[in-house]
């Protein structure tokens, strides 16, 4: 007995450690950034940029007129028309009006608006150009701030003006050769000697510690700007490997603990820890391999295989796969099937804990279809895959990853089931449990797909029977655990009557059973929904940007919010950051947009291509003002509620 | 024998039970753990950046975010208010991000102060630089106020070479982490809990400051 009680002693101490480096590892509450403006009225740009350049053409040779804003004014001198062999073009500027002001000195400015004039014989000098560089830089009065000086490139045939992929003067900065070989000293002195031309093209900013790359000229260069797949094939694979251990801990990877356990634990006899090894391993790199598949496909057909396959039928035939695993735990299996079949499953002799077939083919599906999970290193390379249709090296870095996540299984493969009793009436109870477990994965599942009132009920199925197996309603029986037992039982039955009542009375949350009580089912669903009630719900393209058009007229900052009704991730997000109270106060200042995903067809496909979305939650957020992406505020997989408010102060809510 | 092989298999099942344990820990507690140590990382460097320069009280109660470029006009009209009230608080703490937006010589001007930051003379520095009227200052004008406020230019070369791949990472980061949060000229400042795109006089400072004081007391 004192030696369990050592073991007890050691194991809670673990416990405690563990649970102290989660503590140090909650990210640093940064001070919150919600816009207002403390002084008075905050002006709001009456054109999305203050200065909007266009050109047509005249009788005699090209006008080029910028609206500019209220308040705002271009500087005379900053104007430039540069031809691309020929040099600088001087065109026809009318008068401005003179300031002259100590810290400004004497400058012409244009106001309201200001039309340039190139005669043709000065447009001829640009020889067979087809594009010119058009440069303005200006400041506004009212706010009293100054602007970057803006280059628009002019298409001589069209009279479009687009962004140039040169130089802004950032590009004046070194750019360090890259993320990953920075530091060593041979790469510092190279930097130092690479000169620096003022024209030269702006590569990734090397700024290790953000993602994505900002700004719009950037976003050729980088894709969907993720810094993921950058770097040697080894330093990447490293990266991958690291995250997925770190991503063993979430709900992404949780569902396999209790497949793997309950796989091995099917025997009823002890493994040897070799064969434990063995088995694990085999899962885990069917595992990894499913990973490495979506990259395949997603190189393929652009598509995101997981989602693909949050069908009805994949759902439906995976749960019955589970059932069909839980009956065995239960031990009807082996009564009702053909032994020749039940061997095959469960392997040629019991005490082999199933065969090596039987784990690949657990670990491939487990990956692919219970754990859909949209997380941001899966998510960078499924986009680089899908834009670069670089499938190797996309599935290489899955791979790792899915290998990362599932390391700690293997760990948990070979030495958990050792630590628990070898055998007796306890491995029984024991198999009994992993058999709810699997039953709860079935059910996990088939709720994606029917109506949430039948997975209630299916819910409060399993938990009266849970109850009933636990003893709950059997004779009274001596002895500390089976009164616990008892105990657990009675509570789980009770769990059980409370989700059938609340299945009747319309409830659709199995952790809020009997929140319909709480009032008329409009309020509820409203008051469930939280802020999601008051957003706007698209499914195609065109919805979406008509939603976008009316945000941006709102003039507040965009949140737009890609959902599922089979995302778990989305669920719990729902839960824990959209209904809460704090939330819900700031999305008022926000327009609100949720981007449907539930039935995933072409319409949804095309909004997550656009976006390079590649799965649910992801979340974006939109300034009003320019109708774009603010890149790095961008959240993908799982959030909490300080980190997203944290979002919210950046984006100006 | 056998009394050592047992002693040897209870101790590697402790062990068993321990890393199953804490592995149990992790599940139960890790959930909520966001694992975007990027993302994170990213937002926490705008006020916490290592090499950028601080002034004003590191321990103030408030923190002012401050973008400015050297060659801003309004940015040098609002930097004495901006000074002013921080000497008469006391209790600001100021984060100066440089941002060489608006001409080729800002950036100069940047790398200039930034090595100044070597020799302890950030402020004198800034202060220097700002102090220059004027929006169309060049390279030589800005050295030449910098040398005028007393630094040692010697020192201040070697720093700059030495240092020249760690300032321009620096002034990366702050470009990156001004288009993060989505500002479109200078000056802008982070005050507290709000953002200000726009020039303030002392008034609307301490009004400012005041404000976020008061947002804080409130959480």
């Amino acid at each position: 007995m004192p030696r369990n009680l050592i073991r007890i002693v050691f194991a809670v101490l673990a416990w405690a450690a563990g649970m102290a480096v989660v503590q140090a590892q909650t990210p640093f509450q940064a001070q919150s950034l919600a816009q207002a403006q403390p002084s008075a009225q905050g002006p709001k740009f009456a054109l999305p940029e203050p200065f909007q350049a266009s050109a047509t053409r005249t009788g005699d040779g090209l006008a080029i007129t910028w609206s500019i804003a209220p308040d705002a004014y271009l500087y005379r001198e900053k104007f430039s028309i540069i031809a691309p062999e020929t040099g600088a073009l001087r065109a026809a500027l009318p008068a401005g009006v003179s300031k002259d002001d100590p810290t400004f000195g004497l400058v012409e400015v244009y106001h309201d608006s200001v039309t340039a004039t190139l005669p043709a014989a000065e447009l001829a000098r640009a020889g067979g150009a087809d594009k010119l560089e058009l440069s303005w830089q200006g400041c506004d009065e009212k706010l009293g701030v100054c602007y970057p000086p803006e280059r628009r490139l002019l298409d001589l045939a069209t009279l479009e003006l687009t962004s140039p992929k040169t130089a802004s003067i950032a590009a004046l900065l070194a750019t360090p050769v890259s993320a990953q070989l920075a530091d060593t000293d041979e790469t510092a002195s190279e930097a130092a000697q690479a000169p620096a031309p003022a024209a030269k093209a702006v590569s990734s900013p090397a700024a290790t510690q953000m993602t994505p790359a900002p700004g719009a000229e950037n976003g050729a260069e980088n894709g969907a700007g993720n810094g993921w797949m950058d770097g040697s094939l080894l330093a990447m694979l490293a990266t991958f490997l690291g995250f997925g251990l770190l991503l063993t801990f979430t709900p992404c990877v949780l569902p396999m603990i209790p497949i793997l356990s309950g796989m091995l634990l099917r025997s009823g006899k002890e493994i040897a820890p070799t064969r434990a090894f063995v088995l694990s391993t085999t899962y885990v790199l069917a595992m990894a391999a499913a990973y490495a598949l979506l990259g395949v496909v997603a190189a393929w057909s652009g598509q995101n295989l997981q989602l693909a396959l949050q069908t009805p039928w994949a759902l439906g035939a995976m749960s019955l796969l589970f059932i069909a695993l839980a009956l065995s735990m239960f031990g009807l299996f082996d009564l009702q099937l053909p032994a020749a079949l039940t061997n095959r499953i469960t392997g040629r002799t019991s005490g082999l804990g199933g065969s090596l077939s039987g784990a690949a083919a657990l670990g491939f599906t487990s990956a692919l279809i219970v754990g859909p999970c949209v997380t941001p290193p899966l998510a960078g390379a499924l986009l680089y895959v899908s834009q670069t249709g670089d499938a190797a090296r996309g599935a290489a870095a899955l791979f790792a990853l899915g290998l990362g996540m599932g390391l700690p299984l293997i760990a948990w493969g070979t030495f958990g089931p050792r630590a628990l009793p070898r055998s007796g009436p306890w491995m029984v109870r024991v198999k009994q449990a992993f058999g709810v477990v699997f039953l709860a994965i079935a059910i996990g599942m088939l709720a994606r797909v029917i109506p949430p009132q039948v997975s209630m009920t299916l819910w409060a199925l399993l938990a009266i029977g849970a109850g009933v197996f636990l003893g709950a309603l059997g004779p009274a029986r001596e002895g500390a655990a089976s009164q616990l037992a008892r105990t657990a039982g009675v509570a789980a039955l009770i769990y059980g009557a409370t989700l059938l009542i609340g299945a009747a009375g319309g409830a659709e949350d199995p952790l809020r059973p009997l929140g319909f009580l709480a009032g008329s089912p409009a309020a509820i669903a409203a008051e469930q929904a939280g802020a999601a009630s008051s957003a706007t719900p698209v499914t195609t393209p065109a919805a979406l940007d008509a939603a976008i058009a009316a945000a941006r007229t709102a003039g507040k900052p965009i949140v737009i919010d890609f959902t599922a009704d089979w995302c778990t991730v989305c669920k719990e997000i729902d839960r824990t950051v959209f209904a809460a109270a704090d939330v819900r106060s700031r999305m008022g200042a926000t327009s609100f947009i949720r981007v449907d995903l539930t039935d995933y067809t072409d319409a949804s496909r095309a909004l997550m291509q656009r976006y390079g979305v590649v799965g649910p939650p992801t979340i974006l957020f939109f300034d009003p003002r320019t109708g774009n992406e603010l890149p790095a505020l961008r959240s993908i997989g799982a959030l909490d509620a300080s980190d997203f408010l944290r979002r919210l102060d950046l984006a100006g809510a | 024998m056998s009394r050592i092989h047992s002693l040897a298999m209870s101790r590697i099942r402790s062990l068993a039970i321990a890393s199953v344990a804490a592995l149990v820990a992790g599940v139960v507690a890790l959930p909520a753990t966001s694992v975007r140590a990027d993302e994170a990382a990213a937002t926490r460097m705008i006020f916490h950046d290592p090499e950028t320069p601080v002034s004003g009280n590191p321990r103030g109660d408030v923190t002012i975010v401050a973008f400015l470029d050297y060659n801003c006009p309004y940015c040098k009209k609002s930097a004495p208010e901006l000074e002013r009230l921080v000497r008469e608080d006391g209790n600001i703490r100021v984060v100066y991000k440089d941002w060489p937006i608006l001409t080729p010589a800002s950036v100069h001007g940047a790398r200039l102060a930034l090595a100044a930051k070597r020799q302890g003379k950030y402020d004198l520095a800034h202060e220097a630089l700002m102090g220059i009227p004027g929006r169309r200052n060049s390279e030589e004008t800005m050295s030449g106020a910098i040398e005028a406020a007393g630094i040692d230019m010697g020192r201040l070369e070697k720093d700059m070479t030495r240092d020249k791949e760690k300032i321009d990472q620096l002034l990366q980061r702050n470009l990156a982490q001004a288009d993060m949060i989505g500002l479109r000229g200078t000056p802008a400042y982070l005050i507290g809990p709000f953002k200000v795109e726009s020039s303030l006089d002392h008034a609307a400072f301490k009004a400012a400051v005041a404000d976020a004081r008061a947002r804080q007391a409130k959480k």
